[in-house]
């Protein structure tokens, strides 16, 4: 069931993405690229030549391996076929976390390691954003928990109840994903000028393969991100019953992450990215909406 | 006599054992680095003495943690002081090292004063030296002592080990030592004072008032967040890991505050398992910031300059320094499958479960500390994105960077040695887990039967219902297992082949070192972010032939340090005038000088009778 | 009997007190050690111990002979003027004198209940012998009225020790006519030093330790 989990992610999330990309490009009156573009872009990607820079070291090289194998580790670790099985008893919530740290550590050091300038600059914004996302998550986390007992990702993964305490926690965790996920307003995928890149900064001088590597892993983490928005406020149980329920069981599976695309397509094509010092009062912002959150779910709300 | 004296002298109880572990797990590899060190820095006899004085400095430290009489305690904590101010300014002939060693002796001696004015006021209320003899009588305490005996500790031990607002020392002493003595003493010196805080308010004085925990929680954020946002604002290895280390001391007494204040609720599971964290943190932090400090050496050693800004490309230089220096990176910003990584699950657990276990207030105030330890977690991580990547990454960025070599193989040993620790401690959790749970067991005096620890989950019985899970090995087992996936993805996929270029330099015809980022422009945002703290500012000074040709432009940015300006500074100043004010009272003359004592003899002859 | 010697060793209080002169500072420092000499005898035959004759025996040796004779080799040798630096003269050196004189009886009679006049009397006397010496190192200038003034509070102590409370411990005792014994000699030096370096003894003049 594993394997079956980390190919279903492997194959879907560019799907999730492209999705994206064509709502926003409909929501401008364009046609658009189809929604199976990316599919397309990683096959270019992996038969294109791959140029180093000189000045890397060995760094450079292994981290999109790094990237991509602790965000299949995350991947895992989510609850999306089987909701416990002896996997999840190896990490919970917080390790989630941290194992996402990882790759991002080994992304920034690589963008580091090039010399130019894009790189540092692209490490040292995502740096910054990524630690304001820290308490935000945290409390985020700690609402999730008090409302079901523990901090094991399994624990919600079950059919519950909808409570205020979750729906702001997804809120809150709403605007961690624009943050975490390199959407507008935090960050732009789709350009690459200096003054609005953040994430793309870093893999700037990624090409071929290992960009094909670590577009795929950022493709996986927003999937991982959008699974638990969608179990939170959309909370689903086991299927059950007979085969034309299951049938509906799964497409409601996956409309959930489709309503929450749509939700970003709409923030995304609606705002305008913001200044990066005016971040921190945004991240600042999904930090009090967990401590409502908390507050919610203390009262038992 | 003697035997007897000997037998009540020592107290090895698994506290102690545990101390003494951390000691010697961080000596070792120092001893075996100071070998390389130290060969081509100063003349032979120095050297003999550097490494008599490291002997003596470790036993010290030893003996601090294995006696079990006050007055003894207070004699090799002084000896400890005095050794380590003596390593500190072992480089004479470098002002900055005098002028930290007087700045570290005097806060030192202020932290001892406030220790002895505790074991005055509890020998006089138990009327004995000897720690078993204070802990039962402390039974009987009243209360409002042990909250002065509480403070008077706290604030002693907060000197030495680097509490905000006390740890002004910590940043001029570590980095003016030399390497090997700055990881012994950031990695064990400033844990002999946590010791003392478990030792003396936990085990011995007894918790009673939540309050206590509460303060001690308050303190160690303050001190996480304000450590680690200087350690950003730092362009020099060592003072960054100076400051460090007071972040992690701050980590580290969130888990020891946690179990106090569980303790104050009677939750001793609750408490151990907090304790378990804390003390789990400190021998992580011995470790690994004992490695970065080696590393950091072994970089001063091989370009002979500690700043970020002058350093780049080292790691084509200095392959396996490199490698230790990103464990050691690694390990400090909490990643899997590290220890550090282990030790902070392990705090933010506690709080946790704690919110899960207390009243309503305390719930969000738990929270709110947990989110700042996260914040810190994510502040490190960045602190340490800087540090490795401008110091190893990228190309030279001046001619100490060029000329650069691999260090010494003795240096490189004693790195390597912290490196295994390091994975070690993180693979191996479950069973310093076990470990801990008995030291933290016989500290809080509580039977650790009924918790049970497997090599998976922790449960907590009776407390909790629901159980976490985190599995180390099996977490470093899919790391591999999916790099490997992913490197054979890498590999099969396509026929493309790599080619080695320049990098993209936006078409500039020359691209050189001072294309990189520099580590000013690294911590901007974070200056920016937090300046309502930091109070940047800014020099300027433009030379100009005329209106229109400027010659030369400095700039120099700088933040205030506030807490030396604001809290320091007017101590200090107050002190001085004092100092001038009195010396009026002493113009010279000798005759002037007796008639002062006879008058205070006269005086107290006259008046004794009240005595 | 005890009465007389007591009042003699007043009044040989009083002319060191008044003292101009450096030699007339010693000489009286010589009755006063042989006042006390006289009382120490006076109470070692009472007592019959041998360890009181020791004491006195010693007293007489160093006190009355030997030291006066080292201070008077000390002054030949530096060959100073005589003058004994005052900072008080001697009319009102002796009302001081006098005023402490009084206070201390009063001090004394606190102590002791006053009808046993002797034994208060005594311990006045000894009190006015400490202040005495306290007084002559800080209202004289010159190095040698310091030994000098050290001296005679050793002599005070000595006689509140041995008549109020039966003298110290022996050892004590011993150790301390040594300590006196080689403080003379070390200071002896010192001041030929001092004299050597800055062809004079006044103290007064060396000021720079200060603040």
């Amino acid at each position: 069931m594993i394997i079956l989990q980390i190919i279903l992610f492997i194959l879907a999330a560019p799907l999730l993405s492209g999705l994206i990309t064509k709502l926003k490009n409909n929501l401008r009156m364009r046609k658009g690229q189809s929604v199976f573009q990316p599919y397309y872009n990683l096959a270019k990607l992996f038969l294109k030549d791959e140029v180093i820079s000189e000045t890397a070291s060995w760094i450079f090289r292994i981290t999109p391996c790094v990237v991509l194998s602790s965000t299949l580790v995350a991947a895992i670790l989510i609850p999306v076929f089987i909701f416990s099985s002896s996997v999840h008893q190896m990490g919970d919530f917080f390790a989630l976390v941290f194992i996402l740290a990882l790759a991002r550590f080994f992304l920034a050091l690589s963008a580091l390691d090039t010399g130019s300038s894009f790189g540092g600059m692209g490490a040292s914004r995502e740096m910054f954003i990524s630690s304001l996302v820290e308490p935000a998550l945290c409390m985020v986390i700690l609402s999730v928990g008090l409302q079901f007992g523990s901090t094991d990702i399994s624990v919600f993964s079950g059919a519950h109840a909808i409570t205020v305490s979750s729906v702001v926690a997804a809120a809150a965790l709403f605007l961690i994903i624009l943050a975490e996920t390199s959407r507008i307003p935090v960050d732009n995928q789709e350009t690459h000028l200096e003054l609005t890149m953040v994430h793309e900064a870093m893999v700037l001088e990624y090409s071929g393969r290992s960009l094909a590597l670590i577009e795929m892993a950022s493709y996986i983490k927003q999937m991982i991100f959008f699974f638990l928005i969608a179990q939170l406020v959309f909370p689903i149980g086991k299927p059950i019953g007979t085969f034309c329920q299951i049938i509906f069981w799964v497409l409601w599976y996956l409309m959930r992450l489709g309503i929450i695309a749509i939700i970003v397509a709409l923030v995304e094509v609606t705002m305008a990215k913001m200044r990066l010092f005016r971040v921190a009062d945004f991240l600042g912002f999904a930090f009090v909406l967990g401590i409502v959150a908390t507050v919610c779910a203390i009262l038992g709300v | 006599m003697l035997n007897l004296l000997a037998k009540n002298l020592f107290l090895f109880d698994p506290l102690s054992l545990f101390f003494l572990a951390v000691i010697f797990i961080v000596s070792l590899p120092s001893l075996v680095y100071s070998f390389g060190y130290l060969k081509g820095e100063y003349s032979f006899a120095k050297i003999i003495l550097a490494q008599i004085l490291l002997f003596a400095f470790v036993l010290s430290m030893a003996l601090v943690v294995s006696v079990s009489n006050c007055l003894i305690f207070l004699i090799f904590w002084e000896i400890m002081s005095l050794i380590s101010y003596f390593l500190v300014v072992f480089d004479t002939k470098n002002a900055r090292s005098i002028q930290a060693g007087l700045i570290y002796i005097v806060m030192t001696h202020i932290g001892t004063a406030f220790i002895i004015a505790a074991f005055m006021i509890l020998y006089n209320h138990t009327h004995s030296f000897d720690f078993l003899a204070i802990k039962n009588a402390c039974k009987i305490l009243p209360s409002g002592t042990k909250d002065i005996i509480f403070l008077l500790f706290l604030i002693g031990f907060g000197t030495k080990a680097g509490i905000v607002p006390l740890h002004i020392w910590l940043p001029y002493a570590h980095p003016q030592a030399p390497s090997h003595i700055s990881s012994i003493m950031s990695g064990v010196m400033i844990k002999t004072a946590i010791y003392g805080l478990i030792r003396f308010v936990i085990s011995i004085l007894g918790v009673n008032s939540s309050w206590w925990g509460v303060l001690i929680m308050i303190l160690a954020v303050i001190s996480c967040l304000v450590g680690i946002i200087y350690a950003l604002m730092e362009h020099d290895i060592k003072r960054l890991l100076a400051y460090s280390s007071v972040e992690n001391i701050g980590i580290i007494l969130l888990g020891v505050g946690l179990a106090m204040f569980f303790i104050s609720l009677n939750l001793p599971y609750l408490a151990v398992f907090s304790l378990i964290a804390g003390l789990y943190h400190l021998i992580n932090h011995a470790i690994f910031k004992g490695l970065l400090f080696l590393c950091a050496g072994s970089v001063y050693k091989a370009t002979g300059t500690r700043h970020i800004e002058k350093l780049g490309g080292l790691i084509k230089k200095m392959p396996q320094t490199a490698v230790y220096f990103l464990f050691g990176a690694m390990a400090i910003s909490a990643l899997p499958p590290l220890n550090g990584f282990v030790s902070e699950w392990l705090t933010l657990q506690a709080f946790f479960l704690g919110a899960f276990n207390v009243a309503g207030g305390s719930k969000i105030f738990l929270g709110i500390c947990a989110a700042m330890l996260a914040l810190t977690g994510g502040l490190a991580a960045a602190c340490f994105v800087k540090v490795f990547g401008l110091t190893f990454l990228a190309k030279p960025r001046s001619h100490y960077a060029e000329s650069a070599k691999e260090v010494a193989l003795s240096m490189r040993i004693g790195m390597l040695i912290l490196v295994v620790l390091i994975v070690i401690f993180g693979l191996a959790a479950a069973l310093i887990i076990k470990l801990l749970a008995k030291v933290a067991g016989s500290v809080l005096g509580i039977d650790i039967g009924a918790m049970s620890f497997s090599l998976n989950n922790l449960t907590l019985s009776p407390q909790i219902a629901k159980s976490v899970y985190l599995s180390i090995p099996a977490l470093a087992l899919w790391l591999i297992v999916f790099g490997i996936i992913s490197f054979v993805i890498y590999r099969i996929f396509g026929k493309a082949k790599s080619v080695i270029s320049k990098t993209w330099d936006c078409g500039y015809y020359k691209f050189d070192s001072r294309n990189e980022y520099t580590a000013t422009a690294f911590s901007k945002p974070f200056r920016i972010a937090f300046s309502f703290f930091l109070l940047p500012y800014r020099k300027t000074q433009k030379i100009r032939e005329s209106f229109y040709h400027i010659k030369s432009f400095t700039y120099e940015t700088h933040t205030t340090k506030v807490i030396k300006k604001y809290i320091y500074d007017p101590v200090l100043t107050l002190v001085f005038k004092t100092a001038k004010f009195m010396r009026r009272m002493q113009p010279g003359s000798i005759h002037l000088y007796l008639g002062y004592v006879f008058v205070t003899l006269l005086l107290l002859i006259i008046f004794m009778r009240q005595f | 009997m005890q009465g007389i010697i007591l009042f003699v060793l007043l009044v040989s209080t009083y002319l060191m007190v008044i003292a101009k002169r450096t030699s007339a500072l010693i000489r009286s420092f010589r009755y006063q050690s042989l006042c006390l000499f006289v009382i120490t005898f006076s109470i070692a035959l009472t007592q019959r111990e041998p360890e009181l004759y020791i004491v006195a025996g010693l007293l007489f040796i160093l006190k009355v002979l030997l030291i006066p004779y080292l201070l008077y080799r000390i002054i030949r040798r530096i060959k100073v003027s005589e003058d004994l630096g005052l900072f008080i003269n001697p009319q009102l050196s002796l009302l001081w004198a006098l005023a402490f004189t009084y206070l201390s009886w009063i001090f004394a009679s606190y102590i002791v209940s006053a009808n046993n006049t002797i034994l208060t009397g005594t311990l006045a006397i000894a009190f006015f012998v400490v202040s005495a010496g306290m007084f002559l190192m800080v209202f004289r200038m010159t190095a040698l009225s310091q030994i000098i003034g050290l001296l005679v509070m050793e002599n005070g102590l000595f006689l509140l020790a041995s008549t109020v409370s039966g003298g110290m411990p022996f050892f004590v005792e011993i150790a301390i006519f040594f300590d006196v014994f080689v403080s003379v000699l070390i200071m002896g030096f010192f001041v030929y030093r001092i004299n050597k370096l800055f062809t004079h003894i006044d103290v007064n003049k060396l000021s720079r330790l200060k603040g």
